[in-house]
């Protein structure tokens, strides 16, 4: 192949250079890279999330607080970030995981038990995530060998996952982990604090990992690619060497490594393991995903775009709280955020597909 | 039919124009589907039509039934000039086109199947009475009350009693054109003597019958005339009685792809490919081999087994029993990726639905085959990956404006080329290629024809599937012949004729049948 590449066209190649053009391709030369890493898909939620930045910031000067950026915001996102970055794998493979939600309650409920039983928050945390692992070979298998669709396993493991909490749990109670401060520090501790600053919650350094564990996973890696593959086409997928079962049970590991993970989180800043831990989150996951513009059909979706997504919506949730807006018209507007998203998406991609027959019958 | 069947004999024929095509012409993108044909259809005759896979049949028998509209040309009916735009129109001017899987509702029986649309009501609610006696009636007229009970569920239907059912609709709305496309394919022998009766009775009624097949023994018993389409003209209509078997395969074939295809080749004697005695849901013990630096072709028509037979030894479809081997060794193959990792490469038919991923790039789509050899603790080796996939879109001219496109955008014949991209990137021993040239232009196929002869040169067994004969006798060392999953017959591919691998491809089932036709059936006496 020729070095010439589609994105170089727009640089100017021949002399004279005016001033002006060189300005524009230095500005564009810094850009790029920006744009390559976030991805040309995900500009429009960026320009979303800037108009709704804009309109909190010209309403309330407590939004652009330290405070409120890194506790209120910063924290409230990370659990549910983690789950949605689980969840963007599943869903760009084109499969489902609703039992995400179930499964923070089962991490939560194991790992207050080892924390209160051992007092050591790695032990803990372990074995939150233990939990999540052996729930999500459970999910894969079911899918992947057993063949169900992945919507009604994990339908099934979201009500059996509950249930497991709850019997794990002590008599069904939650169990207080107010003692442990090793492990509540996972979720409402900080680093580097000053006088001056309030320091970076650990909760949103835990968030800031996964993601980028789940975008190096799907962009850099041989399983990235076969969960693109699967999602896009299930049959050319596995016509093409690819062990698509060996894929499915991966996903759902890692997905459940996620749930894991947010469990303990919630449990660490909720101070409690509480069998109900995570309920009606799987939704909120599932939402962010498809706002971050991953096709129901697979095949198409970024982890930067899910987590643009859940900033988006948390920023809506914490901006309106700002402003004193009922919680119900949150609910309100949460739902319209994604249908409408979703609907622009569907649009776009309907006039690529005009575009693509029109191609097509050109010959 | 209102006429009771002894007013109408069918030896006289009735002056009545019937259905007349005159100078029907349809093009697709790059295909004449149909060019400039002629012909009529007379009430009370039955009129076969015979052709290659692809040589304009289905394409006129969608005019006829108003799914295509002609680019040019006219349809008349008894004199009426008739343009449909959608088969309903077609169905109320009296014309049925009787597919092979007809629609039938699953969950309604017989009856109501047959009536569909148009239910005799009473006050709303469907007049069940009405109902039966008149399906009573049509059956017993027809002698099928037996054969089609009318209380049975859509879904528990044969494929023969779907047919019927079709049938019944047709005749029950005043059918005056009948064409039935390819009707026998999956009857037994009884149930096809059974329809032929039928349909005999309706020409005796005075219907103008179109009838596809490719069985000529069928056609001869059947037929009233034959009219042979090649490459999507009329190459003649002639009275049945006047055509043999080996005149009907001489018209039948005849293009001349000399000038594209060249060969130079050394095949070897190592086997790369051997499948032993393949039985599986299509097939009955199905032998072959493939040497390196081969190429294979797998003659036969639509539906004789071939795609099967490269899934089931690819292990995307189950076998019962068999064993393949790759240079020689006992392979133990379950899915798709255990062949991948044998050293077998597969690029499927229908490559939009099997073949890419038409959402991801042509760099995604091209290295899929190889991801595992091009990562270093999975982590994919981006600048092996761009050079490989780049080498291989180059070498086999991809026109696309970056490896970033993607797939879906590009034209059919440059998707091909992907999907071979990734195989070529992955170096297969054998690599089965399943009607590579299906659908693309003529200049693609001249490049890709170019590339099985390099490929082959290069010491790559080629198990090469083609319902074009002229390519797969221009480009096999060797062929094989399938027939109704089972192997029927071998011949090097220098020599061989479209008349010797026609013939074995249509050993139709009465010959199967019958033990001393079995061995007339090959094509010693046929003129080559």
């Amino acid at each position: 192949m020729s070095e010439a590449r589609a994105g170089d066209v727009d640089l100017p190649a021949t002399p004279p250079i005016s001033p002006r053009r060189t300005a524009l391709a230095r500005v564009a030369s810094i850009l790029r890279p920006m744009v390559r890493f976030i991805g040309a898909e995900n500009l429009s939620l960026v320009i979303v999330l800037a108009i709704e930045i804009a309109v909190i910031v010209s309403q309330t000067k407590f939004f652009l607080g330290q405070q409120n950026l890194l506790n209120s915001l910063g924290q409230n996102i990370a659990v549910l970030g983690v789950l949605a970055v689980g969840e963007s794998m599943v869903i760009i493979a084109g499969a489902l995981d609703i039992s995400v939600g179930s499964i923070a309650g089962i991490a939560g409920v194991a790992a207050a038990l080892v924390v209160t039983g051992t007092g050591s928050m790695p032990l803990g945390l372990l074995a939150g995530i233990l939990a999540g692992i052996c729930a999500g070979l459970v999910n894969g298998s079911i899918v992947a060998f057993l063949r169900v669709n992945p919507i009604i396993a994990t339908l099934g493991t979201f009500a059996a996952f509950r249930g497991i909490a709850f019997l794990i749990a002590p008599n069904g109670y939650p169990v207080g982990v107010g003692t442990q401060p090793d492990f509540t520090w996972l979720g409402s501790g900080r680093i580097l604090g000053s006088a001056s600053f309030v320091g970076i919650p650990i909760i949103l350094i835990i968030l800031i990992l996964v993601a980028i564990v789940g975008h190096v996973l799907l962009r850099y890696t041989d399983f990235g690619r076969s969960i693109y593959a699967l999602g896009g086409n299930a049959t050319a997928a596995r016509l093409a060497g690819i062990n698509l079962s060996r894929v499915r049970l991966g996903m759902y590991v890692f997905s459940g490594i996620a749930a894991g993970l947010a469990g303990v989180l919630l449990a660490a800043r909720t101070t409690s393991g509480s069998p109900l831990n995570g309920q009606g989150m799987e939704l909120q996951a599932i939402t962010a995903v498809f706002l971050g513009g991953a096709a129901t059909t697979g095949g198409k979706g970024t982890v930067v775009g899910t987590i643009l997504a859940v900033l988006i919506l948390g920023i809506l949730s914490n901006g309106m709280n700002l402003l004193g807006v009922q919680q119900y018209w949150q609910d309100v507007a949460t739902g319209m955020l994604l249908v409408t998203g979703v609907a622009v998406a569907q649009f776009r991609a309907l006039r690529s597909e005009r575009a693509r027959t029109r191609i097509a019958s050109r010959g | 039919m209102s006429l009771p069947a002894s007013t109408q004999p069918h030896a006289v024929p009735v002056p009545s124009p019937g259905l007349e095509i005159r100078g029907v012409s349809k093009a697709f993108p790059n295909v004449q589907a149909l060019n400039d044909v002629s012909l009529d259809v007379q009430p009370g005759e039955i009129v076969a039509f015979l052709g290659e896979n692809g040589a304009g049949k289905s394409t006129l028998l969608k005019i006829i039934n108003g799914d295509y509209q002609p680019d040019a040309g006219t349809l008349t009916l008894n004199g009426q000039a008739l343009r449909f735009a959608n088969p309903l129109e077609a169905h109320r001017a009296g014309i049925r086109v009787i597919y092979q899987e007809p629609e039938i509702i699953p969950g309604v029986d017989v009856a109501e199947n047959i009536y569909v649309g148009e239910l005799p009501r009473r006050g709303g609610f469907v007049d069940r009475r009405l109902l039966e006696t008149r399906v009573r009636a049509d059956l017993d007229r027809y002698g099928f009350s037996a054969v089609l009970p009318m209380g049975l569920m859509g879904d528990m239907l044969s494929p023969a009693q779907r047919q019927l059912v079709e049938i019944m609709r047709a005749i029950k709305s005043n059918v005056r054109v009948l064409a039935l496309d390819e009707p026998t394919s999956s009857l037994t022998d009884d149930e096809v003597h059974r329809l032929f009766t039928l349909v005999r009775r309706l020409r005796d009624e005075g219907v103008a019958i179109i009838y596809v097949s490719h069985r000529i023994r069928e056609i001869l018993q059947l037929a009233d005339r034959v009219a042979i389409l090649r490459d999507g003209s009329l190459i003649a209509v002639r009275p049945a009685p006047d055509l043999t078997e080996a005149d009907i395969v001489r018209l039948m074939v005849g293009r001349d792809l000399s000038a594209v295809l060249q060969r130079r080749r050394a095949v070897t004697d190592r086997v790369v490919l051997r499948a032993e005695h393949i039985t599986s849901n299509w097939h009955h013990d199905v032998s072959f081999l493939v040497h390196a630096g081969e190429v294979v072709g797998f003659a036969g028509l639509v539906g004789a087994g071939r795609t099967e037979l490269a899934k089931v030894v690819f292990g995307e479809l189950p076998r019962d029993s068999g064993s393949v081997f790759v240079d020689e060794r006992l392979v133990s193959i379950h899915r798709p990726s255990d062949a991948v990792a044998e050293g077998i490469g597969y690029a499927p038919e229908d490559r939009k639905r099997e073949g890419l991923i038409l959402m991801r790039s042509v760099l995604e789509n091209a290295s899929l085959a190889v991801l595992r050899r091009l990562s270093r603790f999975h982590f994919i080796q981006r600048g092996l990956e761009r050079r490989l996939a780049g080498e291989y879109v180059e070498r086999l001219r991809v026109r696309t404006p970056s490896l970033e496109q993607e797939v879906g955008k590009l034209s059919g014949g440059n998707q091909q080329k992907v999907v071979l991209a990734r195989w070529l990137a992955a170096k297969p021993k054998v690599l089965i290629l399943d009607e590579p040239t299906r659908g693309i232009d003529v200049g693609a196929k001249a490049e890709i024809y170019h590339l099985i002869d390099d490929l082959a040169n290069q010491g790559l067994g080629v198990m090469f599937i083609s319902s074009d004969l002229p390519e797969i006798l221009g480009l096999s060392d060797r062929i094989y012949v399938m027939q109704n999953g089972r192997i029927s017959g071998e011949m090097p591919g220098p020599g061989a004729t479209e008349e010797k691998v026609l013939a074995l491809a249509m050993a139709d089932h009465l010959s199967r049948a019958d033990p001393e036709h079995q061995s007339a059936a090959p094509a010693e006496g046929l003129p080559g």
